[in-house]
This record gives structure tokens, sequence and C-alpha cells, in this order.
């Protein structure tokens, strides 16, 4: 084939094409709304959700929001082949660090024996499996958005993918965790958002190759 | 750019003819080893790609880094992809072989292949409107189809043109 019948007949096709926003936008809200759907009906809202979300648990719920919508701006940013992603990238830094510090402050002033005395509760092991299975959803629409862009690193954009998926999950699941001590639902939420991160990033380098 | 994201074909058209050159000189710099066809096999597919990928070009960003950007990604991929190809340079058989026809440096063979693996209604649209010069609306006439279905099967013709070249060739 010519080269110049090809380019016939690319020139032919000049439909608008969805780009990645608009799939975001179209896949993104009802995966986390069939993922909060499930967590009413699986696991159920904790008892006390009115007045914990007017005491300072609120920030369990509003921290992985954060993160999650940074996240996806980062997503966003890392899916063209030249990336620009300055804001966002600042963004997740920050609130990183600020979790980093939030545990260490703990550990300075609680001592080491808080933090493990909150690593036997069993309710460990229901956020340890939960938050993944709330983050499946949002994940698989998050990829399925991106593999509208062409990320100069398919690894990299994977992996701000599933950190913007581990938060939104654990934001949703946030709404049944009953733990609200800051040493444990950091730890917690954020190894399992780490985890959604190394899958996003394994899964990105596969699906999102162009 | 700006113009063939609102649909204008002409303009479109014209970049993709401006680009073309460009996009040679790239493969060729990188590729001689090769040979005419195998670069502009290389020419085709950086152009299917920025096609496919126009939309992560920024309005607001210049057009020629994002070009580069996206030539070097298609380029470096498509000399992996190769990379385990043997290609024995002609001239080294020129008193062996009686002399080739005189190829046409700007056909390629591959998207030729991969084009009669598309679905037969689909390989037709691609065919009619790529070498028979059809616009869509002529093509969709003489098929029975509307321009706009027409449309629709050579985007996703198109698209599955790209998926079948990548599994092609690896």
């Amino acid at each position: 084939m010519k080269t110049d019948a090809l380019i016939a007949a690319l020139a032919t096709d000049v439909r608008p094409q969805a780009g990645l926003g608009a799939r975001l936008q179209r896949g993104l809200p009802p995966a986390v709304a069939l993922s909060a759907l499930a967590l009413l009906l699986v696991w159920s809202l904790r008892a006390d959700l009115l007045a914990a979300l007017s005491s300072p648990a609120l920030v369990k719920t509003l921290a992985p929001a954060a993160l999650g919508l940074s996240a996806l701006g980062l997503a966003r940013g890392l899916s063209a082949p030249l990336p620009r992603a300055g804001v966002p990238a600042l963004l997740v830094g920050a609130l990183g660090l600020t979790a980093l510090a939030a545990v260490l402050w703990g550990v300075a002033t609680g001592g080491l024996g808080a933090l493990t005395m909150h690593a036997e509760k069993p309710t460990l092991l229901t956020c340890i499996v939960s938050i993944p299975l709330l983050s499946a959803l949002p994940l698989a629409a998050i990829l399925w958005a991106m593999r509208q862009g062409a990320p100069a690193s398919p690894l990299a954009a994977g992996a701000a993918g599933g950190l913007a998926a581990g938060s939104l999950g654990a934001m949703v699941y946030s709404f049944h965790c009953p733990e609200d001590a800051v040493l444990f639902f950091i730890p917690a939420y954020g190894t399992m958002i780490l985890v959604m991160t190394a899958l996003g990033a394994l899964l990105g380098a596969r699906l999102l190759r162009w | 750019m700006r113009a063939a994201n609102r649909g204008d074909q002409r303009a479109y058209a014209r970049l993709l003819g401006a680009i073309t050159p460009v996009v040679r000189g790239i493969v060729r710099a990188r590729g001689g080893t090769l040979g005419a066809e195998g670069c502009e096999d290389v020419v085709q597919e950086v152009l299917l790609t920025i096609h496919l990928k126009r939309q992560t070009w920024h309005e607001d960003a210049p057009l020629r880094p994002w070009l580069y950007a996206v030539t070097r990604h298609k380029v470096v991929d498509a000399f992996r992809a190769r990379g385990q190809r043997i290609h024995l340079p002609v001239e080294d058989f020129v008193d062996v072989l009686a002399a080739p026809e005189a190829a046409d440096p700007f056909e390629a063979q591959d998207m030729a292949r991969v084009i009669d693996r598309l679905e037969p209604r689909a390989a037709e649209i691609v065919r009619a409107i790529g070498i028979g010069g059809e616009s869509a609306a002529e093509t969709g006439a003489r098929l029975g189809m509307s321009e706009g279905a027409v449309r629709v099967a050579l985007h996703r013709a198109l698209r599955s043109l790209a998926q079948l070249r990548e599994r092609m060739i690896e």
C-alpha cells in the first residue's frame, strides 16, 4: 500500500474521538458508585457513620478522596507522549509526606507499641482484603480510559492510575471502617493503596502500550 | 491539526502530507538497514499512530515536539520489534540477481498484508477510500451504507489495523 493511499484513508476519518477525559467521566463515576453499592450491601455502613462524619475521623474519607483526585490528575498528565504533570505530582507528594509525617509523629508520641497494638486488630484483615476489592472496578474504569492516551512511560502512567484507584477504594471503604486511630488507618490504607499502585504499574506496562 | 480535530478533512490531509517527509527522514536516518520498503512500513506505522493518538496533543502546546515524541516512540518500538529479523542488503547480490524492477520507494508491503486480515467489508472500505480515492459518501452509496456508517466502519478498521499490526509483528 502506498503511503499516499494510507494518508487518504486516515484523512477521511476525522470524526472526533472520545478522549481520555471523556471516557473517565463516562466510566469512573459508575465504577465508584458500584463499589459504594457493594459496600452498602456486602460490608454495611458503620453504625455511627453520621457521628463519625462530623468528627475528625472525616479525614479518613477526605484524605483518600484528595489523593485519588490528585492521582487522577497525575494519571492524565502522564498519559501523553510529552508528560506534564507538575501540579498533581506535587499534590500527591505533599499528601504522601503529610501521611508519613502523621504516622511518624504518632509513633514518636505514642511509641511503637501503639502501632503494633493496632496491627493485631482483627479489622486489619478486613481492611486489607476490602480495599483491593473495592478498588478493582475503579481501576478497570481508569485503565479503560487511559488506553485512549499515549503515555511516554506506560509503567509510570499505570502506577498513577493504580494510585488513584486504590485511593478511591480506600475512600469507599472508610464508610465501613470502624477504626479511627491515625496509627491504624494511615499504615493500613497506605499499604493497600501502594499495593494497588504496584498492580496498576504492572497492568499499565502491558495494557497501556501503544 | 487544530482544524483536523474539528473535522476538516482537507486541512488534515495537507497536514499528514507535510508530516510524512519529516517522519520519513527520521525513520531513514535511524533504519538504513531496513531498506526503503522496510522504512516505508515504519513510516506508515508512525502515521497510523499519529492518527489514532492525535487527541493526546494539547491544542495550546506546539505541535512539533509532540510529533517528534510520537515518532521517536514508534520508531524505537518498530525497530525493537524487528530487531530479530535479519535483513540482507540487496547490494551484496547485485551481481547474482537480475536487476529488479525499480520499486516505488513509497510503496510498502506490511500494511497491505494487515488489511487483508481485516473483515472483508472493513478491508473493502479502507481500500476504496485509500487506494481507490473514493469519498465516504461514494463508498457508502456503492455498499448500501450511510456515509456516517462508512465513517464509523473506517474508524474501527483503522483501530483494528493498529492492533493487528502489533500482533503480527510480535
